[in-house]
């Protein structure tokens, strides 16, 4: 399986940190308040659905809605592929900082 | 705040619901919709409006309309249409190689005419604001002088040769001024200089003078490869090296080398190199090897440029410039001869004919546009082929289109489909066209006398623009059949009616199309034949005097003239040695004379100062002359011309002249003579050839002199079989006399020969273009042929049955087509006569266009054309017919 770039990683944590309506706007506007940067709505769309081809995540549309003129969104989630792949990341980023004597 | 500032822009929005795949369309469209009405909410209209806008841009992109789009359904659709025009291109093999050899070499010929009209249009347009740049250039008499003298002429003091320069700058709105003179220059002297560097030593010609440096690198500014423009004109006796004579001299590795501040010696004057600049670009009306800047420009006159501020008035600059001219030139406004100072923008200079001294041949706008319209006819030819060659190919494809109908192909489809096959066999040129250039394109510009080598070819314009004539080419010779056969009815394309595709009349499109190669082939030889008729009766035609085995060469002076000619008495296969007037040449300034006891003033008189034994080596006949053999030191002779005008005028015979007085520049008021200098009329001479029989024959007022009091040309004539034995005798008696200049000759006959050498040009040009031309058309007409012999097959068959020869059967092939040959042989003559005799309007001796050669061009097309007729249908013909009749 190949690597995951640095905005997927973040935008996959992003996923999983998330626990209701998770689709474009939501992580972007979830992006801009833990990282501290904006993102635009097309890299946002760009990532999950880089991720989705690489079945990291899974997706589904939802109801119809009010304040979007009606336009329906689309609800992402993480699946259980997504979970382990990150947990590996997590491990192996474990393993070098511990090799790390003292970062001060 | 207003309502309608609550929505995202509407025009944003459709162009997202354009572009965007309607899968994605919902989401994305939600997303930043919502985002819009979190900024309207958070941020304000404006910058939600803004970053909507913004937003919406950064969604084009492949991931929005290509991931699930409808790409993905198109591409195979599109692809199969390749696939099939592959497959029949690769099926069709004697059919595509007769249209891939007929395009590439037709796009490869109007590729080559493209390269040489860029090169000519494009004169002098790289330089910098060259619409702010001028040039003077001064009427005197007659003529228009590209230069402008200097004060004094030979004799001005160097810090008075910037007279005018220094005057022009004191105009408000001139930006800079410069002057000089390139040695390769009828001013300049055509000198070659031994130049000695680090002990070595080279021989170098065309170097331009200046001594206004800065001011001529500001107005054309040049690319430093070593040094710099603030350092290269530092101090006077500076030289600038061009990049190849650099490489010439010091080897590839000459950057590397400590050249700048070296010391260069020519002719006893030390120089010191100041800089190295790339070369000349081809389309610049000036030329140089080397800069030299000195003090002084070593002539009478320089080539004059300014450069004013935009929106500065040329008229009114130069209005006040001819109010102000005694300040420049004290006493000209009294001189009725100076008729005033006239200028010319940079670009227009290379398209300014009937001057004098310009710097380099300047364009023949005619010849130009003959060229242009040639490569239009090439294309004509080549579309045309294509149209009727597909037409012909897609005959017997008709039932594939057919079934492709049946199976639910649209119109839309099958028009496509042919023409994506057309454009696809148009690409696959590509490469071919390459090749085909990268061979003759170094003869081409060698034949052409262009400086240019096959690198343009590379040059990314270059590719493109082929690129875009074959594409353009592709696709308007695929449009015709493509459109026909996509609208035909599914059953008619079953059906046999095979021939109708064009219709039945005479003067149906596919006559027509043949008719019009026909007319450009007939036009384009019968040009081609006046053409080297001409040529050739130049070549031949007698000049009055001996142009054989005659060579010359520049001397310096009268001193080293006479030791030369002492030295080259001893040699036994020389027969003469003379000096000055040597025929053959360019136009150079006239002047006025009249008979003595008549009033009116001719203008149009040549001066020339010549050796009497140049005349003897020339076989030129004057009877006058043997006075000088007499003890007599110079006789003055005119020519017929310049006789029979002026006992015109005087009411008597040419001959009754002999012994009268003839006043030359009788308007120059001097001391010795009071107006112009009197002559006695020893002699007429007949008239003999001195410049290009493109000119009539001009008057000529000749001092023949026994020993020349100054000589600057000589010339030797020689009976020999071993030429290269007789030059290096010659050489080295020249080189016994002359330790300057280097030694550098040419034949009389190259000298003249190179009179034409622009009509030589466009002959050889228009010959090779219709060679071309008829080559495609015949390609053409085979491919027809073919066609409809497929076509007729069963008609055929059945006048076999009904007792048709053979020899009847090709007959009725060849009539129609002799028919049309008939016909465009009828419109081509007068059309190439027109224009042969606009050619043959620049020759005061030429010949007359002759009707025998356009009735021998159709001739010869009609031999051909039955030829080919012939051997395309004779297989239809010679079929038995039960092999063609029973399949129905």
């Amino acid at each position: 399986m190949k690597g995951l770039g640095y905005l997927e990683e973040t935008i996959l944590l992003l996923v999983l940190s998330m626990q209701d309506e998770v689709y474009g706007f939501s992580v972007a506007e979830a992006y801009k308040k833990h990282m501290n940067k904006t993102i635009s709505l097309s890299a946002v769309h760009a990532v999950l659905s880089r991720l989705e081809g690489k079945g990291l995540i899974e997706s589904e549309m939802g109801g119809a809605t009010a304040e979007r003129g009606g336009r329906r969104k689309r609800f992402f989630q993480a699946t259980a592929k997504g979970k382990q792949v990150i947990h590996e990341i997590k491990t192996s980023r474990q393993k070098l900082w511990n090799l790390i004597p003292d970062l001060s | 705040m207003k309502q309608y500032a609550q929505h995202p822009p509407k025009w944003a929005d459709r162009f997202l619901e354009w572009f965007c795949d309607e899968y994605l369309l919902e989401e994305i469209q939600g997303d930043l919709h919502e985002a819009f009405y979190h900024h309207l909410k958070t941020r304000g209209p404006t910058y939600a409006k803004r970053q909507y806008i913004y937003d919406v841009t950064r969604f084009f992109k492949p991931y929005a309309f290509e991931k699930y789009s409808r790409a993905k359904q198109f591409l195979p659709m599109f692809n199969n249409y390749f696939k099939i025009a592959i497959r029949n291109i690769w099926h069709r093999k004697v059919f595509t190689t007769l249209n891939l050899a007929g395009l590439s070499v037709g796009i490869s010929a109007i590729l080559l005419i493209f390269f040489y009209l860029r090169n000519e249009y494009t004169y002098d347009q790289d330089t910098p604001d060259h619409q702010q740049v001028y040039r003077l250039m001064n009427e005197y008499r007659v003529q228009m002088y590209t230069c402008m003298s200097f004060v004094d002429y030979y004799g001005t003091a160097p810090e008075d040769q910037l007279q005018l320069i220094n005057h022009l700058k004191g105009y408000d709105g001139v930006v800079q001024a410069c002057h000089f003179v390139p040695s390769e220059s009828d001013i300049g002297g055509r000198d070659q200089f031994y130049v000695k560097v680090d002990g070595r030593e080279f021989i170098a010609d065309n170097v331009l003078y200046t001594n206004t440096g800065t001011a001529f690198n500001d107005i054309f500014p040049q690319e430093y490869l070593l040094g710099s423009v603030e350092n290269a004109f530092d101090q006077f006796q500076s030289v600038v090296l061009t990049k190849s004579l650099a490489e010439a001299w010091f080897g590839k590795s000459w950057k590397e080398q400590p050249l700048l501040g070296k010391t260069l010696e020519v002719r006893g004057e030390l120089y010191s190199l100041s800089a190295v600049v790339d070369d000349v670009p081809p389309n610049r009306h000036y030329d140089f090897d080397w800069i030299v800047y000195q003090k002084a420009i070593p002539s009478w006159a320089a080539y004059t440029y300014f450069k004013l501020e935009p929106q500065q008035s040329i008229d009114r600059l130069m209005t006040q410039l001819n109010n102000d001219v005694d300040k420049v030139y004290p006493g000209r406004s009294e001189d009725v001869l100076q008729k005033g100072i006239h200028h010319v923008a940079l670009a227009d200079i290379h398209f300014t004919p009937d001057t004098l001294y310009e710097l380099k041949p300047v364009a023949n706008t005619i010849y130009l546009k003959t060229f242009g319209i040639v490569g239009l006819i090439i294309l004509l030819i080549i579309l045309t082929n294509y149209t009727n060659l597909s037409i012909a190919m897609y005959a017997d494809r008709q039932k594939e289109l057919g079934v492709r109908k049946v199976m639910g192909a649209q119109s839309a489809d099958i028009s496509f489909q042919l023409l994506a096959e057309a454009i696809l066999l148009a690409l696959l040129c590509f490469p071919v066209c390459l090749l085909l250039l990268s061979i003759i394109l170094p003869a081409f510009f060698e034949t052409m006398g262009l400086d240019l080598d096959r690198s343009v070819l590379w040059e990314p314009s270059s590719l493109g623009i082929l690129l875009g004539f074959l594409l353009l080419t592709g696709f308007l010779s695929g449009v015709y059949p493509a459109l026909v056969y996509g609208r035909k009815s599914m059953l008619s394309l079953f059906g046999g009616k095979l021939s109708k595709v064009f219709g039945n009349r005479i003067f149906n499109l596919r006559n027509m199309l043949i008719a019009s190669q026909f007319i450009l082939v007939i036009g384009l030889m019968s040009v081609t034949v006046y053409i080297y008729q001409q040529l050739d009766f130049v070549k031949n035609k007698n000049l009055g005097f001996t142009k054989e085995g005659v060579l010359f060469f520049d001397i310096d002076g009268a001193e080293k003239y006479q030791q030369l000619r002492t030295a080259l008495a001893s040699i036994p296969e020389i027969k003469g040695v003379g000096a000055n007037g040597i025929p053959g040449s360019d136009m150079y300034n006239q002047s006025t004379y009249k008979m003595k006891d008549t009033d009116v003033t001719l203008s149009d008189g040549t001066d020339q100062y010549v050796d009497y034994n140049l005349l003897k080596a020339l076989n030129i006949a004057c009877e006058a002359c043997e006075e000088l053999e007499k003890g007599k030191e110079e006789v003055f002779v005119i020519n017929r011309t310049a006789a029979e005008k002026l006992a015109k005028i005087k009411g008597v015979q040419p001959e009754d002249l002999i012994g009268e007085v003839l006043v030359s520049e009788p308007e120059w008021e001097n001391e010795e003579f009071g107006y112009g200098v009197p002559h006695v009329i020893d002699g007429i001479v007949d008239d003999y050839k001195f410049f290009s029989l493109k000119y009539s024959n001009q008057s000529l007022l000749i001092s023949v002199a026994k020993e020349p009091g100054w000589a600057y040309q000589a010339l030797v004539s020689a009976n020999t079989e071993d030429w290269p034995q007789t030059i290096s005798k010659i050489q080295h008696a020249y080189l016994e006399v002359e330790k300057e200049r280097p030694f550098q000759f040419q034949f009389l006959e190259d000298r003249l020969d190179q009179l034409y050498i622009a009509e030589k040009r466009s002959g050889t040009l228009i010959g090779g273009l219709s060679f071309l031309a008829m080559l495609l058309a015949l390609m053409g007409l085979a491919g027809m042929v073919s066609y409809l012999a497929y076509s007729r097959q069963k008609e055929i068959g059945i006048r076999k049955v009904l007792g048709a020869s053979i020899s009847s059967i090709l007959f009725g092939f060849n009539k129609e087509f002799i028919q049309l040959l008939l016909l465009s042989t009828l419109v081509a003559g007068p059309l190439a006569i027109l224009f042969a005799s606009q050619w043959l309007s620049s020759f005061a001796f030429r010949i007359e266009p002759q009707i025998w050669v356009i009735l021998g061009a159709g001739l010869f097309s009609a031999m051909l054309v039955i030829l080919l007729v012939s051997l395309q249908s004779y297989r239809a013909a010679s079929q038995q017919p039960v092999d063609v009749l029973k399949t129905d």
